[in-house]
């Protein structure tokens, strides 16, 4: 008797269990359709090599989340609220993909976003792909990311390749507003993988653009001596140089081609040691009038950047940099997607998103005009910014010339260099 | 600068006539012995502490370091002309090597006394060159500084159309000069014939009465002095930041056996050939392969005569 009683609780435990468990998923359902929440997984290097950036984009991300809840959430998913699920993937492709796969299953978000590091976003984008779960990158830049063929990445940021690119548009459109023809190109850089890869992309924009290349010259960046560099480019006398550089060599090489009285018409550098804040401080007049590209600036002349970038320095301390613009898009980008989904369903918000074409509100802050993602989940109108460093009455400081809609009122580009 | 065909096979591809080319070699060797010669100087001071204490110095590229720094916070707070603050840069350097001889190196040479190349203290100058470099990271942080409005910076000087830098010129001088003062030291001054005696026979020195440990603080006080004077040399035209010593540490090394280990000229000589190398050649090829050829010719010496140019041929 007393052994039976055992059986029976323990029949009607596992009864009551089976009973309960359903019941639950009948008390979720009506439960949820009245305050829905989006889940997004947002994987950033949080701790590790990247933990600074990775930081600066979870600031903005969250900044941008803070003011979509507040105004009202996903209006027509009924108010919805979105909820980040922040996951560090300590700049690790490995782990990157792991949490992915814990984020769609475990937490079952809706919409993936992520990973800053170019090597974690691509093992991860096809972890996306697999469970058909819309993949939203704001920064990784490495090419091969949107040209795997996915049906579920889109991607803000614009390409590696297109840095050159939009150097070459530049040098173009430079020529048409100020009428004045560029035949030679020289071509100076860094001797790391970073220098010849740009190097590769210019050679064949070059060719293409019909220009003539006077110098191709590789340089290491632990050199001690640019003289040598700077005779060689001044012989070589060519209409614009176009550098890349770490931060030591940029200043030396500025350094030395004001001393050797290098004077090509223009000079067009690429971020890196040029966009590092000492270099402006070390190189000093010597940097006037030098071209750098980089993916965004404070003063670009676009609707809500100086409130944005305010209302950011004042919460966290620094201006917002070019990526964490780009992470901050992304945030509105997602929220205009699901206005237009009107469901939670991944494949309804891929669909949206695939048809994006955004114009205004916060996404604007931009350098470029609108955002459209193109068959490979590319987004077409991501451009570059072009600034000129120049003193217009407070000191050296980098400004807005290119794109054109972007430029800073009332600035007009110096070229050739005088 | 008329393009010509045929000429130079180099990276420039719109080449000048020959007689603007001949300037050009000109100009590149005058240029290339003018910072070969701050490299000499820069590698003076580590011949001098290895012709006395027989022992690598590793941290030879951070007591530049440190000098670049004293000289650039010496001008920077008292507004000095660069080479007038040689005044304050010297003896501080002076004495820093004397003191980090004398307290940090010096208690690993008396152990190991009884070895005549003692290994153990090439490992402690290495770890003084990593602390160095870290603890002025710590301290001066990690930008890049340099000496905005000094005399010097930026003026170049024009002879024949041919442009030479000026802060490079003064360099050259400053190195001829402690080149020919750190010799003349060496053979006329008491102090100096004690130093050449302990770096000839250590034992045999002692025997003299001369007080080794004492001769080795005042060398590697010396070294760091010269090396104080090589970034005074450098400071009205270089960047200044915490790992600049590693730029120029193997460029020294290699100077150092090209002249031969211990050799005051050896050291010029071998930082002027250095110089020219990567100028000169610099114009026929990428600046990448100047760096190859410099191994090159460092390997080529290390085979042929591993005494380098001036060095004696006996063992220390």
């Amino acid at each position: 008797m007393r052994e039976r009683n055992i059986w029976w609780k323990a029949y009607v435990c596992v009864l009551a269990f089976a009973f309960v468990c359903p019941m639950a998923f009948l008390v979720d359902r009506p439960a949820s359709a009245q305050p829905k929440v989006v889940k997004v997984g947002n994987i950033l290097p949080l701790s590790g090599p990247s933990a600074s950036v990775g930081q600066q984009n979870k600031y903005s991300q969250d900044m941008a989340i803070e003011e979509i809840n507040a105004a009202g959430g996903i209006k027509s998913l009924g108010g919805a609220k979105i909820t980040m699920f922040y996951a560090d993937s300590e700049s690790k492709p490995e782990k990157g993909v792991a949490e992915a796969e814990r984020l769609i299953n475990t937490e079952k978000v809706h919409l993936l976003t992520g990973c800053w590091n170019s090597a974690v976003t691509y093992p991860t984008t096809a972890v996306a792909e697999r469970y058909g779960i819309p993949f939203i990158v704001p920064v990784s830049v490495a090419d091969k990311i949107t040209e795997q063929g996915f049906k579920t990445v889109f991607r803000i940021a614009a390409k590696d390749s297109w840095w050159t690119r939009d150097q070459f548009v530049f040098i173009n459109d430079l020529q048409k507003e100020f009428n004045m023809k560029v035949g030679t190109l020289a071509f100076v850089y860094e001797n790391g993988d970073w220098g010849k890869g740009f190097a590769a992309g210019w050679n064949k924009l070059a060719e293409k653009g019909g220009y003539k290349v006077v110098l191709d010259e590789p340089y290491p960046s632990t050199a001690t001596d640019m003289s040598p560099l700077a005779q060689k480019i001044k012989r070589a006398n060519p209409d614009v140089l176009l550098l890349v550089s770490n931060a030591a060599d940029a200043i030396l090489i500025t350094n030395t081609m004001a001393e050797y009285k290098v004077k090509p018409k223009a000079i067009i550098a690429s971020g890196g040691g040029h966009a590092d804040p000492s270099f402006l401080k070390a190189a000093g007049k010597n940097a006037q009038h030098i071209f750098d590209i980089v993916e965004w600036e404070t003063d670009v002349n676009k609707p809500g950047v100086q409130e944005i970038n305010q209302k950011f320095k004042s919460k966290y301390g620094y201006n917002l940099a070019g990526e964490s613009v780009d992470a901050y898009i992304a945030m509105y980008v997602m929220v205009d997607a699901l206005e237009r989904a009107k469901s939670l369903d991944p494949k309804a918000i891929r669909d949206a998103l695939a048809k994006t074409k955004l114009t205004k509100g916060p996404a604007m802050i931009a350098g470029y005009d609108a955002i459209e993602f193109d068959e490979t989940g590319q987004n077409k109108y991501a451009a570059l910014v072009m600034v000129q460093i120049n003193d217009i009455g407070k000191g050296m400081e980098r400004i807005s010339v290119w794109p054109k809609g972007a430029r800073r009122t009332g600035y007009k580009p110096v070229f050739p260099i005088p | 600068m008329m393009p010509v065909t045929g000429g130079l096979p180099t990276g420039v591809r719109q080449r000048p006539q020959l007689e603007g080319w001949m300037l050009f070699i000109l100009e590149d060797t005058i240029n290339g012995i003018l910072m070969g010669s701050i490299y000499g100087l820069a590698a003076l001071g580590l011949t001098v502490i290895f012709g006395v204490l027989k022992v690598i110095n590793f941290a030879h590229g951070s007591l530049l370091m440190v000098g670049m720094y004293v000289a650039y916070w010496a001008v920077i707070l008292t507004g000095l002309h660069p080479y007038l603050a040689l005044v304050i840069v010297v003896p501080v350097m002076f004495l820093f090597g004397y003191f980090l001889q004398d307290i940090i190196i010096k208690p690993i040479f008396k152990a190991e006394k009884d070895v005549r190349e003692p290994i153990t203290v090439i490992i402690v100058t290495t770890g003084v060159w990593y602390i160095l470099d870290n603890l002025s990271l710590l301290v001066f942080g990690p930008q890049y500084r340099n000496i905005q409005d000094n005399p010097l910076r930026g003026k170049m000087l024009e002879v024949v159309g041919m442009l030479l830098s000026v802060p490079k010129l003064w360099g050259f001088f400053a190195a001829l000069l402690t080149a020919v003062a750190i010799y003349w030291f060496f053979q006329k001054t008491r102090t100096g014939r004690a130093i050449r005696a302990t770096s000839l026979d250590r034992e045999a020195a002692s025997l003299q009465g001369i007080n080794q440990y004492k001769v080795y603080n005042l060398a590697v006080g010396i070294g760091t002095a010269v090396a104080g004077i090589a970034g005074v040399s450098l400071v009205p035209f270089y960047n200044i930041f915490p790992s600049v010593g590693v730029l120029f540490d193997i460029k020294c090394f290699i100077i150092v056996v090209l002249g031969g280990l211990g050799s005051i000229g050896g050291a010029l000589l071998g930082g002027m050939i250095i110089g020219v190398v990567e100028s000169v050649g610099a114009q026929f090829m990428a600046a990448t392969w100047t760096e190859a050829i410099v191994y090159g010719l460092f390997l080529v010496f290390l085979f042929l005569k591993p005494s380098g140019l001036f060095g004696v041929k006996y063992e220390w």
